[in-house]
């Protein structure tokens, strides 16, 4: 199962003659500059979704409530998920045709969509809900979360060896 | 006298540094592994620093911070050291040719040894940081920050080159 297999091949010919596609695949050294900066958003996003989801699993920064946890580390996500988007578009573009036929990329788009509806869903409302102490709700949504970060950064890594 | 050469030569003819480097499913795995640890390490020490720069997570006292945070940076880093032995085993002579490794095995160690400085010289007084915070506790987050930043791009670089 691949992206190749729903959209058009029209359409990742053209990220890759578009900029700043185009800039990246034809600089030698755009993509290995960007790639560092998106790992580096990476560790920032991460970060931030471990040490939340750890405070709603009952771990790390127990002696502050789950909302206060959140309310720190919240608008940093957000900042990391948009560093990742904005340096990660340019990397798909450089290769799009190559990712139109790679398996693990459209899982990590699967679970990235889960990951990020998952965030705005489920995992808020565990957070307003939880009363400055951990819930079965709470459990549930870290765990799912951290399955789903898990599986892009699974799927993202594995794009560079399948 | 110790020769590192002859060293990195001896461990690259290595059965298991063979097999790592010759078998398709353990370097992509130890590497994935990696850079999840880099995800709870880096991921957690830069908080730290942040804090200490009073540049994020103003309202918790900088003593929990530490406290509740910093077991979690020492897993994450205990989980990328062993895996990041395992990739340099794969390839002891490449790493030992790489500049950038080079560059990144120096920074490790000085970001090593700046979290040293900061256990033994200047956290013993860190309950008084919340009215003002020490110049050299700064001055750790920010060496600490730029350090792992170095540390990160060199890792990439190492694959690149």
């Amino acid at each position: 199962m691949t992206f190749g297999g729903i959209l058009p091949d029209w359409f990742f010919k053209l990220c890759e003659n578009t900029w700043p596609g185009l800039w990246f695949k034809q600089s030698q050294w755009m993509f290995a500059i960007d790639e560092t900066f998106h790992i580096m958003a990476l560790g920032m996003l991460i970060g931030t979704l471990v040490i939340v989801d750890l405070r709603l699993l009952g771990f790390g920064m127990r002696r502050q409530s789950v909302a206060q946890v959140a309310s720190y580390f919240a608008p940093w996500t957000l900042v990391g998920v948009a560093l990742m988007i904005i340096t990660g578009v340019p990397l798909f573009m450089s290769e799009a045709v190559r990712l139109s036929k790679s398996s693990p990329f459209l899982f990590k788009m699967i679970f990235l969509f889960c990951a990020v509806t998952l965030h705005f869903t489920l995992h808020r409302k565990a957070i307003a809900s939880s009363q400055g102490q951990g819930s079965g709700l709470g459990r549930l949504a870290a765990t799912l979360s951290l399955m789903c970060w898990l599986g892009v950064a699974l799927a993202g890594r594995a794009i560079a060896f399948l | 006298m110790f020769h590192l050469l002859t060293f990195v030569q001896w461990l690259n003819d290595t059965p298991i540094s063979v097999y790592l480097r010759e078998s398709d499913w353990p370097f992509p795995i130890i590497e994935t592994v990696h850079i999840l640890g880099l995800g709870f390490s880096v991921g957690t020490i830069m908080w730290l620093d942040l804090r200490l720069l009073k540049l994020a997570v103003r309202e918790v006292p900088v003593a929990d911070v530490i406290e509740q945070l910093e077991p979690w940076a020492i897993g994450g880093f205990a989980v990328m050291f062993i895996s990041g032995s395992l990739l340099i085993l794969s390839e002891p002579l490449k790493c030992y040719n790489t500049v950038a490794f080079r560059i990144k095995v120096v920074l490790l160690i000085l970001a090593a040894l700046n979290v040293l400085y900061f256990h033994k010289r200047v956290m013993h007084n860190v309950d008084q940081w919340d009215q003002e915070m020490p110049w050299r506790a700064k001055m750790v987050g920010a060496l600490s920050l730029v350090l792992w930043l170095g540390v990160v791009i060199a890792g990439r670089w190492t694959a690149y080159f």
